[in-house]
C-alpha cells in the first residue's frame, strides 16, 4: 500500500503537512500522524460529537471528514482553545462551574461551545440547541450550559 | 475494499473529466453519509473524486428565482434570509438534519445523491417545484427533483453525472392568497435523528381558507421520497374542514407504502403522518 496523499492545512495556527493513505479520516489524521490525541472517537459515524473540531471556523464531526478534503483549510482541536498558556473562558468556565464529570465528550464540548461563543449566541435554549449533536452521558448538560451562560455573562458586562 | 485514491479536481470540468476516466469513482462533498457508508461496507471505492474545490457553494438569485450551489452546507441554507423568506420548507428541513456539526459540513448536493427515503430537503424541494442540475462531460441535463429517487439509495444520476445546483422557481402567489409551506419531522429526539416519517407542505390558501393549489411530499414513507398526488388531487380547491381533513388522511394512508424498519413499525408511520398532515391542514386553513 504505497499510495499517498498529501494534505497541506492550517493546525491550531501552524502550517502542517501530512502524508496519508487516501482514506484517512481527519480524525485519525489528528491523532495518529499530528499526535493529537485530545479530540476522541466516540461512536465514529457523526452521532456522538466527541470527535468535534473546528473546520474554517465551523463545529465539523472530524470522524465523517476524509483528510484529504481538509487540504488547504484551517483545523483547530482542543488542543488550540488555549492562547498563551491559558485555557479558554469557556475551558475555566467547564472547570470552575463542574461541567466535565467523566470527560471523554469533554473535547468536542468545548470545541462546540467555543463555535457557540464566537457566533455570540446567547440565549440558553439556542446554545442547547446548538450544543445538541454533542452527547454527553455525565453532566445532564446543565453545568455545561451554565458554563456558556457564564462565559457569555462576562462578555456582556 | 480501501480507498487507494482521492482525486481533487479544481473546477467543475476537471471533476467530469475525472468521473468519466473513473466510471466506479464516488465523488465526495461533505461525507457526512458516504464516509459512514465507506466503513461499514453499504458502499464500496477505491477512488474518490473530491468535491471540495469546485466552487459549488452559494446562492444565485434571478428574476426566474433561486439557484442554490450543489456543495451549499445545510448550516448555510437554514441561515440565509431568501429562503427563509420563500422557500421556508427547505430552510426548515435544512436545520433539522443531524444537528449542527453535520450541518456545517453537510451539502444540499449530497443529501440529494445519497438518494435515501429518508433525505429530509426532499420533500421540501418536491413540494416547492425544485429541479436539478445535473452535468457530465457529455453535457447538462434538468431533473424534477419529483422525478431523481428511483430507489433507495439509487437516482436518476448516470455513471459520471454529478448534481450542480438545484433550482428553485419563484414561488406563485394571485391577490387574496397566502402562502403556507412548512417541513416536519418525527423522530425519538429533536435532534440528530433520521426522519421516522417527514412531511413537507406548501399551499396557496384564500381568504375563506380554501386551498386553491396544494402540494403535499413525505420521506421515509416508500422507497423514495414521494409526493402524494392524490391526497393533493382531493384536497385542491376545497376548504379542509376536519370531515375533509379526516378523508384526506385516509386517502395520504392508502397512496403511501411504509415498512416496518429498526427506527419504526409501518403502523406508526401510518399514524404519525396521519398527524403530520392533520396539523399542517389545520394550521393552513386557520391563517
Amino acid at each position: 500500500m504505497a499510495e499517498r496523499v498529501t494534505v497541506s492545512l492550517t493546525l491550531n495556527g501552524e502550517r502542517r503537512t501530512f502524508e496519508v493513505p487516501p482514506g484517512r479520516r481527519l480524525l485519525d489524521l489528528l491523532r495518529d500522524d499530528a499526535g493529537l490525541i485530545g479530540t476522541k472517537e466516540g461512536c465514529g459515524a457523526g452521532e456522538c460529537g466527541a470527535c468535534t473540531v473546528l473546520l474554517d471556523g465551523s463545529p465539523v464531526t472530524s470522524c465523517l471528514v476524509l483528510a484529504a478534503s481538509a487540504d488547504g483549510h484551517d483545523v483547530v482541536t482542543v488542543e488550540g482553545l488555549a492562547s498563551a498558556g491559558r485555557l479558554h473562558p469557556f475551558q475555566e468556565a467547564l472547570v470552575t462551574r463542574g461541567g466535565v464529570q467523566c470527560g471523554f465528550c469533554t473535547p468536542g464540548i468545548a470545541v462546540t461551545g467555543v463555535a457557540i461563543l464566537a457566533h455570540r449566541e446567547a440565549d440558553p435554549s439556542e446554545q442547547a440547541r446548538l450544543l445538541s449533536g454533542n452527547l454527553c452521558r455525565c453532566t445532564g448538560y446543565t453545568k455545561v450550559i451554565e458554563a456558556l451562560q457564564t462565559v457569555t455573562g462576562m462578555e456582556n458586562e | 475494499m480501501p480507498v487507494r485514491e482521492v482525486l481533487r479536481p479544481g473546477s467543475v470540468a476537471e471533476a467530469l473529466e475525472a468521473l468519466a476516466l473513473h466510471p466506479d469513482a464516488l465523488p465526495i462533498a461533505g461525507g457526512t453519509d458516504l464516509m459512514v457508508q465507506l466503513r461499514n461496507g453499504r458502499k464500496n471505492a477505491t477512488t474518490l473524486v473530491d468535491l471540495d474545490r469546485l466552487g459549488l457553494a452559494g446562492l444565485q438569485e434571478s428574476d426566474e428565482g433561486i439557484t442554490i450551489g450543489a456543495g451549499t452546507r445545510m448550516d448555510a441554507i437554514a441561515a440565509d434570509p431568501r429562503i427563509r423568506r420563500l422557500y421556508p420548507a427547505l430552510a426548515e428541513a435544512a436545520a433539522q438534519i443531524g444537528a449542527w456539526p453535520i450541518q456545517c459540513r453537510a451539502t444540499l448536493g449530497g443529501n440529494l445523491a445519497n438518494a435515501s427515503p429518508a433525505a429530509d430537503t426532499a420533500p421540501a424541494l418536491i413540494v416547492e417545484g425544485a429541479r436539478l442540475v445535473v452535468a457530465s462531460t457529455a453535457g447538462t441535463r434538468q431533473v424534477p427533483v419529483e422525478e431523481f429517487f428511483l430507489a433507495p439509495g439509487r437516482s436518476a444520476l448516470t455513471p459520471g453525472e454529478l448534481i450542480i445546483s438545484v433550482r428553485l422557481p419563484s414561488p406563485e402567489l394571485g391577490p387574496g392568497l397566502r402562502a403556507v409551506e412548512r417541513f416536519v419531522k418525527v423522530g425519538p429526539r429533536r435532534e440528530q435523528i433520521i426522519s421516522i416519517v417527514s412531511l413537507a407542505g406548501r399551499a396557496l390558501v384564500g381568504t375563506d381558507g380554501t386551498l386553491f393549489e396544494f402540494r403535499l411530499a413525505l420521506g421515509s414513507v416508500a422507497p423514495t421520497p414521494v409526493r402524494a398526488r392524490r391526497t393533493e388531487h382531493l384536497l385542491t380547491g376545497r376548504r379542509p374542514d376536519a370531515e375533509l381533513r379526516r378523508e384526506a388522511v385516509r386517502v395520504l394512508q392508502d397512496e403511501i407504502a411504509p415498512i416496518d424498519d429498526v427506527r419504526a413499525p409501518a403502523g406508526y408511520r401510518r399514524i404519525a403522518c396521519a398527524v403530520l398532515l392533520d396539523r399542517f391542514l389545520e394550521e393552513a386553513a386557520r391563517g
